[in-house]
């Protein structure tokens, strides 16, 4: 964008790079918040449509401009700050998870249309991923108010348990692409006609449920919706906020949303990679591939509507047992079982070290798909032993557990 | 170790998820509930004297207003209760025509109580939808019958109000027709799951030796594993004539009750059933016509007349000097006795299980304040 800047209207490169800048920006910040004005209409109408109601259907066609109608009244009612608050920690809050938030979006390839390459993007990504867990515990301060306190806490409790999980399921997919770069990696998946996702490999599946399962904890989605259990702490850490404030944690929360669900499609679902992309090329191929990524966060989003239109909340210490015992030996043994992915499809390349190492005879270099048929059933096989295993010891301690409390009704406590 | 304090938190009166005006003042260490001491009567409205000072039938329809989820059943309970006072015989069909309303209501009830129990769980409304839904269509035929939706005032003192036709009987079985499938739904839609497991099982126990003392009732002391059901320890109206069975839990907890609620929809369905069969022989109007509604005078003495209310007990208790109103009008509400209850429920429990208790005794706060 910059050169285009420069080349077509003669710009010096200090004026091309503030504009091209300046425009992804302004797209970022205008696209996140009109798709998640989308997204608020869409999940609307989908729950609706689950639960046998209509939903959102006056404002304009099939009620899609009710989140206009909403952003208006929001921006028209009263801003209040409690009279004992901390007055700058609960002004700053909401500003903090917003920019948390959309600095996140810096890193999604956009299709092929608009690449934007951070060698570190993965990193950037579940670094910046925490920081709006600061905004959270700032609004549950800066409130004043035991519910917002107890949402707060709740809220840092749950992210340090689930960016653990979450960062390390995706060291797998780092480990076999070899590169932390979110464009990279999508280009890595645009082999088999644009199929070869990671998804469709054992380990990239479990990384891939691992990830989301820890995602919808990362963006607050049921059944870990805990730091602003609507049931039990009113709105959590949001409770003292109203009019445009509450609206940007609204925002900011939608759009970590938005964006997990872009970044999972591109890690583990091949981004905009899909039958024709390649075939098309160009222009017309850039625009499939955005396509196609709208596709397919949309989808990881439809699952998320799903799984909250369905389960009930997780208590906070189930979820972080969860997280400590279910989802961390997971992550672990998924990590192993990609290294051995990883040294099973390259065989050719480490039987060239053992032979330098060892002096061992270079083994004959079994066919392609050998070895990616023993490295399948090598990984799954691990994979669904770990699982199974996990299950049962997790499943034996809630049974000790329950046959204590059987043993004290017999006694009467 | 660090230093931490308990903290005080109120809950209510104005909370989501207290059921109406209701204050839970909680202490927690963290997250552990430590005390739970629960606030009440802020609904009050002087029920009790409006009852002494109304005549007996002006005082049916303020009972509409205690548990306005089933006015049905405690227009039922106070009509029996006049009845017994004054010595009234009700016809078989009227009879007949009361478990139908009654049966109606246990069903709208429990549907709409697990639709808010799992709604305080966090299971976004899904539930509580479906349950308002099937509310929606008895509701419906209630409007047909009486008039209202909510506060039918349908029954009269031997009898009640209106007699009911063909076009409520095909309606009833038409609906009827679909319970089945939606008590099959809503079981399938949370009862396995591995999430409801984790926050209902073992959560809010009450031992049976504790729900007897504290004089509990309903689907809550049943849960307990206590098999006492007022249809079946005192058969009234024409419960005696009706195949069912008394769904018991055994451990006292939260699942527990959740299952109950749902085993009791289903029996509530066959009792439907066989009263629908039954109505065509049933004798006698829909009331009893020599009973002087407005100037109803009973005999000096004292009723006590109970039913089992889809929420436990709920019993009206009369005392008369002869003249057209009652001398002492008393309500034992089976929410409010059951509520009591709730402080040795969800001590030693998280804060979120004390939501998810509540929710599974299932108040109705039209009855706790009265």
């Amino acid at each position: 964008m910059v050169e285009t800047f420069q080349q077509t209207f003669g710009a010096p490169l200090w004026l091309a790079v503030v504009l091209a800048s300046g425009l992804k920006v302004t797209l970022i910040l205008v696209g996140g918040s009109l798709g998640m004005m989308f997204l608020t209409w869409y999940e609307r109408r989908a729950i609706a449509y689950m639960q046998d109601r209509r939903g959102p259907n006056r404002v304009g066609p099939q009620g899609s401009l009710q989140p206009i109608a909403e952003a208006i009244k929001t921006m028209t009612k009263e801003d209040t700050t409690p009279l004992e608050a901390d007055r700058v920690v609960h002004f700053l809050a909401p500003v903090v998870m917003l920019a948390a938030t959309v600095l996140t979006f810096a890193i999604i390839p956009w299709g092929n249309l608009f690449p934007s390459d951070l060698s570190v993007g993965v990193l950037f990504f579940v670094a910046i991923g925490g920081l709006h867990t600061l905004g959270m515990l700032m609004a549950g301060w800066g409130s004043n108010n035991k519910f917002a306190l107890l949402g707060g806490m709740r809220g840092v409790a749950q992210m340090v348990s689930y960016e653990i999980p979450q960062v390390m399921a995706v060291i797998p997919i780092v480990l076999m692409t070899g590169t932390m770069s979110m464009q990279r990696i999508v280009e890595s998946q645009s082999g088999f006609g644009g199929l070869g996702w990671n998804v469709f490999t054992p380990v990239g599946f479990f990384a891939f449920a691992l990830f989301f399962v820890a995602s919808l904890a990362e963006g607050e989605r049921t059944p870990f919706d805990i730091p602003e259990a609507d049931s039990e702490i009113v709105a959590g850490y949001m409770t003292e906020y109203t009019g445009m404030k509450f609206a940007v944690f609204y925002l900011a929360n939608y759009m970590t949303n938005l964006a997990i669900c872009f970044i999972t499609a591109s890690i583990f679902l091949g981004g905009g990679n899909g039958p024709g992309v390649n075939e098309l090329g160009g222009f017309l191929g850039g625009f499939l591939s955005l396509i196609y990524f709208f596709i397919k966060a949309l989808f990881l989003f439809f699952i998320m509507v799903l799984i909250r239109a369905t389960v009930p909340r997780l208590r906070v210490d189930q979820l972080m047992g969860f997280a400590w015992k279910f989802l961390l030996p997971l992550v672990l043994v998924n990590i192993l079982s990609s290294a051995l992915w990883v040294a099973i499809i390259r065989w050719d390349q480490q039987a060239q070290i053992f032979t330098q190492w060892f002096g061992a005879p270079g083994t004959a270099d079994a066919p392609n798909f050998v070895r990616l048929g023993v490295a399948v059933a090598v990984t799954i096989m691990i994979n669904l032993g770990a699982l199974v295993m996990v299950m049962g010891l997790n499943n034996r301690a809630s049974q000790a557990r329950m046959h204590t409390t059987d043993e004290e009704l017999a006694l009467g406590l | 170790m660090l230093k931490t304090e308990e903290l005080r938190i109120n809950i209510g009166p104005q909370h989501p998820s207290t059921h109406g005006v209701f204050r839970m003042l909680v202490t927690v260490d963290g997250e552990t509930l430590v005390d739970l001491k629960p606030v009440f009567g802020y609904l009050h409205r002087n029920h009790e004297q409006l009852g002494e000072v109304n005549s007996y039938l002006q005082n049916m329809p303020f009972t509409d207003r205690l548990d306005y989820f089933n006015s049905m059943i405690n227009n039922h309970a106070y009509a029996r209760s006049v009845e017994m006072l004054a010595g009234i015989e009700v016809p078989e069909r009227a009879q007949y025509i009361r478990v139908i309303m009654d049966e109606l209501s246990r069903i709208l009830n429990h549907a709409t109580a697990l639709g808010f129990m799992l709604g305080d769980m966090g299971a976004w409304q899904t539930a509580l939808l479906w349950g308002l839904r099937e509310r929606e269509k008895i509701l419906d035929l209630f409007e047909y019958v009486s008039g209202a939706r909510m506060m039918c005032n349908y029954a009269r003192f031997g009898g009640v109000a209106r007699d009911i036709d063909d076009y409520f009987i095909t309606e009833t079985r038409k609906l009827m027709d679909g319970l089945p499938h939606y008590f099959d739904d809503f079981e399938g839609l949370l009862t396995n799951s591995e999430i409801m497991l984790a926050r209902a099982r073992n959560i809010g126990v009450l031992p049976k030796e504790l729900a007897l003392s504290y004089s509990v009732t309903g689907p809550v002391l049943r849960a307990s594993g206590v098999p006492y059901d007022i249809r079946r320890a005192e058969p009234y109206a024409v419960y005696d004539r009706f195949d069912f069975d008394i769904p018991v839990g055994t451990v006292g907890d939260v699942y527990d009750r959740f299952l109950v609620r749902i085993a009791e929809m289903r029996q509530a369905y066959r009792i439907l059933e066989q009263a629908f069969q039954q109505l065509p022989e049933a004798g006698g109007g829909h009331i009893n016509p020599k009973v002087k509604q407005q100037s109803l005078k009973p005999p000096i003495g004292e009723a006590y007349a109970r039913v089992e209310s889809p929420k436990g007990e709920l019993g009206f208790y009369l005392v008369s000097d002869g003249t057209g109103n009652a001398y002492r009008y008393k309500v034992r509400a089976p929410s409010f006795i059951n509520l009591t209850a709730l402080a040795d429920m969800c001590k030693g429990y998280k804060l979120a299980d004390a939501m998810v208790i509540l929710g599974s005794i299932d108040i109705v706060m039209g009855e706790v304040d009265r």
